[in-house]
């Protein structure tokens, strides 16, 4: 049998396991990704949800600040009436609800990622700094 | 062509590593120092802006405070602080100065935002300070906030005017602060930079440090290893001194006394010095000088090696403490000198003292004499005799004998006196503390120690001495004192030799006079004062004059005519004879072809000259002879040479010498004459083998012949004997006509003497040859 004793031949031996296990990895990632994108443009003061609709299921959040301002970005189930204020008169009364996913302040030109399993529903969006939500920010998703 | 690369040892090492690597480091120092001043600076600005955009957050909530309570009719000034809001927002974005808030702070100067992000916020906060205001200017006017213009995108749709205000606040105070974080993580970032930078800097730095370390170290090896190869691989010995003893020797000094380093540090480098240098070297060590010591050193072969140390002191010099000694091995100079010294003062041959040093120890003697009052004598002796034992035995016999002699010399002498040998046969002795009577035993001692024979070359041999002495109480000096020993030599030499004689005035006037006429001799040799004189032979039977012998005449301008009897033993002693005798032959070859040109002599006419036993020993009489034939263009035949017999019959080269030169000449066909036969000690066998024509039977037997039966007996026998050799016999002296009656009686063939004719000046002689050629030619004139 032939020895391998060139550095090309060696570094085969080695590369190819190691391709082998990434390979295998990627496999794994590929079967478990999210089934639906969900982009959100924010800016002051505005949120574009695309698209609108989606499958239920697991879902990517992908938050892109266009604005020059800070925002944040929280999911919510809608409900029947308008989403409770705090006393402030400025923030939504996040306490009072139950966030399906949070996106924490996302900076101007930032992105901002999170998975969530959305099930069948109506779901909320919107960014709670201050007077945010009242100036305009906040948006809707259909699941189902 | 290989690069020469030169050993210099001086040479700066590793100037320029070291020199590249302190400007890295001065670069990185640079870029650290700058970065820090401009970021600090950007940082306080930026500090002053976020403070001025925090301010807007206050501002806003103040403002819209202000307005509630203004529309309650409380004593506010809400436009006021719109004012502050709308100038601060701009001044944060397009630079300039913020106003002051009163009682809170001063104005801010502020540059414009460079940063796209900020500049995005401080635009969108001044929209909304422009809507925050008009919104509250419409409240506080009453009228319908719903009408205002909103520029900043927000979409208010409550009805509450208040809420709407108040919203607006919020929204202005939210970007505020994120504008004045946005600034704080600029500012972060920035730290974070001049943070990351310094931490390089600082690697390289480290780095740099390190390299120059190693760059040091690497050009002080070379240094050192240049330094030690040139120390070790020197000859020179290194040698540093201090107070507490030796603190360093080089390699050369181990080596050369075999001794490792350890065992000479301290006290064990002056264990090995000679006991009298060790003040030297210890006065060098404390005071740093004389610059040039010479001191002496035990080496590993237990030979003391002389080292010249050229010292410098290097005590004030921190790194060294002590007075270095830089040597070198001049042993072998210094035994050269010591052999030279010894060579120039002393004898080759005997190793006694020579002239030299005897006139320098007379001059310390005469200086110790003239203090204590104390006679010194100096005694010069000369061997008698010894010239004929170096003659006949050879000059190997006769350094022999001389160092026999020096040998008993020394012998007989105290150890305080001095015995030289002045060159030749002449020696010398000075005695110290001496008196005449104690000199004289010395002089009989040596004279005895002379005496006993000595056995030189298989022959038994003893000799005499003549010594001269003289005694000085340390008034003299050395010159007259040696001069007058010599002179007192001479007398004894005179009085007959193998004896002493102690000087006297007397004797200095009578060498005077010795002196005086040597030297006169040379001055009338120059001025011509000598001149020949002539006296005929006569043929006996036929009354022919048939030769002539010439005679030596000085005229001394100061003394007149001076007898030869007088001068010749003086010539013969200072050697002047070999030049008077060379012009006794030149002049009278030079008369003898004058004569034969003339016609005043016969064709057989010999001219005869006398020839000291000195000429004949010198070996040159042949050129002398063939020389002066040559000048006067006279046939060798009618020249003849008178020799004594004594000369001819010498033992030795000298007599060797003389025969083989008197051998050649007679070849040539000079005629050879033994003058004064008869008085001599010839053995008759030696003449037979002897290159003679004729012999000159001496004036006192024949001016005995007469009256004497023995005289007569004696010259009858000599003309005999030289018939019976087949010689010529000549009789000398011959004064009256008995003396020629007899002589002709006996045969004798020629004749010379004042019955004849006297000794002649040349134009006398010339005469006379003239008036004899006539009566020979025509016999009546001669009468007439």
């Amino acid at each position: 049998m032939r020895r391998l004793s060139s550095w090309p031949g060696r570094l085969t031996l080695v590369v190819l396991p190691v391709l082998a296990v990434v390979g295998c990895a990627e496999a794994d990632t590929v079967s478990r990704a999210p089934n639906s994108l969900i982009r959100v443009s924010v800016k002051d003061f505005r949120i574009v949800v695309t698209p609108g609709h989606i499958p239920a299921g697991e879902a990517e959040l992908v938050v892109t600040n266009h604005g020059p301002d800070t925002h944040e970005l929280i999911v919510v189930r809608s409900r029947r009436s308008h989403l409770p204020v705090r006393l402030d008169g400025l923030t939504v009364d996040e306490e009072a609800l139950h966030a399906v996913a949070t996106v924490e302040g996302v900076a101007p030109k930032g992105v901002g990622r999170v998975r969530l399993h959305l099930a069948p529903g109506r779901y909320e969006l919107f960014c709670n700094m201050a007077g945010h939500f009242m100036a305009g920010m906040h948006g809707d998703l259909v699941v189902g | 062509m290989p690069r020469r690369r030169d050993f210099r040892p001086f040479a700066a090492r590793g100037r320029r590593p070291i020199l590249a690597i302190l400007l890295t480091f001065a670069a990185f120092s640079t870029v650290s120092v700058v970065s820090s001043i401009s970021t600090t600076k950007r940082s306080q600005h930026r500090a002053s802006v976020v403070e001025v955009a925090a301010r807007q957050r206050t501002l806003a909530e103040r403002y819209v405070k202000e307005v509630l309570l203004a529309r309650e009719g409380a004593r506010v000034d809400p436009r006021f602080t719109a004012s502050i809001l709308a100038r601060s927002a701009d001044a944060l974005l397009d630079g300039g100065t913020a106003p002051p808030v009163y009682g809170d702070d001063d104005e801010t100067k502020l540059s414009s935002a460079t940063d796209a992000t900020l500049r995005a916020q401080l635009g969108q906060e001044r929209r909304l300070v422009v809507d925050l205001t008009n919104t509250g200017n419409a409240l506080l006017a009453n009228r319908s906030v719903a009408r205002v213009p909103l520029t900043a995108h927000e979409r208010l749709r409550m009805k509450d005017p208040v809420l709407r205000l108040r919203v607006l606040a919020a929204l202005t105070s939210n970007v505020s602060l994120n504008a004045a974080r946005t600034l704080a993580s600029s500012t972060d970032r920035n730290i974070n930079h001049l943070i990351v930078l310094q931490a390089v800097l600082g690697a390289a730095g480290l780095l740099a440090s390190l390299l120059l370390g190693w760059a040091l170290i690497l050009a002080t090896r070379r240094q050192t290893a240049h330094f030690r190869s040139l120390i070790t691989s020197s000859t020179d010995l290194v040698v540093v001194l201090g107070t507490e003893g030796c603190r360093y020797v080089s390699r050369s000094v181990t080596r050369m006394v075999d001794r490792g380093e350890a065992e000479l540090l301290g006290d064990g480098f002056e264990a090995l010095l000679h006991s009298e240098d060790l003040a030297a070297v210890r006065s060098a060590s404390g005071c740093g000088g004389p610059p040039e010591i010479v001191f002496r050193v035990l080496n590993s072969a237990g030979e003391w090696r002389h080292l010249e140390a050229h010292v410098t002191d290097l005590r004030q010099e921190r790194w060294v403490r002590g007075v270095v000694l830089n040597a070198r091995d001049v042993t072998e100079r210094i035994k050269l000198e010591e052999q030279l010294t010894h060579q120039a003062f002393h004898d080759s041959l005997t190793g006694l003292p020579n002239r030299s040093l005897f006139r320098d120890r007379l001059d310390q003697a005469l200086a110790r004499a003239k203090r204590s009052g104390e006679f010194i004598a100096v005694l010069l002796i000369d061997l008698d005799g010894f010239k004929q034992v170096n003659d006949s035995l050879g000059h190997d016999a006769g350094d022999q004998l001389l160092s026999e002699v020096a040998r008993r010399f020394k012998h007989v002498v105290r150890e305080s006196d001095t015995v030289a040998r002045f060159g030749g046969d002449e020696f010398a002795l000075l005695l110290e503390c001496v008196t005449e009577r104690e000199v004289v035993a010395f002089a009989e001692r040596l004279l005895d120690g002379v005496a006993e024979t000595v056995a030189i070359a298989g022959r038994e041999i003893s000799l005499g001495a003549s010594i001269g002495i003289v005694l000085d109480p340390g008034s003299g000096h050395s010159e007259e004192l040696v001069r007058d020993a010599d002179v007192a030599m001479y007398a004894a030499k005179d009085a007959g030799r193998g004896r002493y004689e102690i000087f006297c005035p007397e004797m200095a006037r009578k060498a005077g006079e010795l002196l005086g006429i040597e030297h006169e001799l040379r001055l009338g040799l120059q001025r011509g004062e000598f001149s020949l004189h002539y006296q005929p032979e006569f043929e006996l039977a036929t009354d022919q004059i048939v030769g002539a012998e010439a005679l030596l005449r000085w005229q001394s301008p100061t003394r007149g005519s001076v007898a030869p009897a007088r001068f010749i033993p003086i010539a013969e002693a200072t050697g002047l004879i070999l030049l008077l005798g060379e012009f006794v032959l030149r002049e009278a070859c030079l008369q003898a072809a004058e004569w034969r040109r003339a016609g005043l002599v016969a064709d057989s006419f010999v001219t005869w000259v006398n020839v000291s036993a000195k000429q004949l020993g010198n070996g040159t009489l042949g050129t002398v002879v063939r020389s002066a034939l040559e000048a006067a263009s006279l046939p060798p035949s009618l020249l003849g040479l008178e020799v004594t017999e004594t000369a001819v019959v010498e033992d030795g080269i000298a007599g060797e010498r003389a025969r083989a030169e008197l051998t050649k000449l007679h070849r040539l066909g000079v005629r050879i004459a033994i003058d004064d036969f008869g008085t001599g000690f010839s053995s008759l066998g030696q003449l037979r083998h002897f290159p003679i024509d004729m012999i000159k039977v001496d004036g006192s037997f024949v001016q005995g012949a007469v009256d004497d039966p023995k005289d007569a007996a004696i010259t009858a026998n000599l003309v005999n004997l030289a018939h019976a050799l087949g010689l010529v016999a000549v009789a000398e002296g011959i004064e009256s006509e008995g003396q020629l009656s007899s002589l002709q009686d006996f045969g004798c063939d020629l004749g010379q003497g004042y019955l004849f004719a006297r000794p002649m000046p040349a134009d006398q002689i010339s005469e006379f040859l003239a008036t004899q050629r006539t009566a020979l030619v025509d016999p009546d004139a001669a009468v007439a």
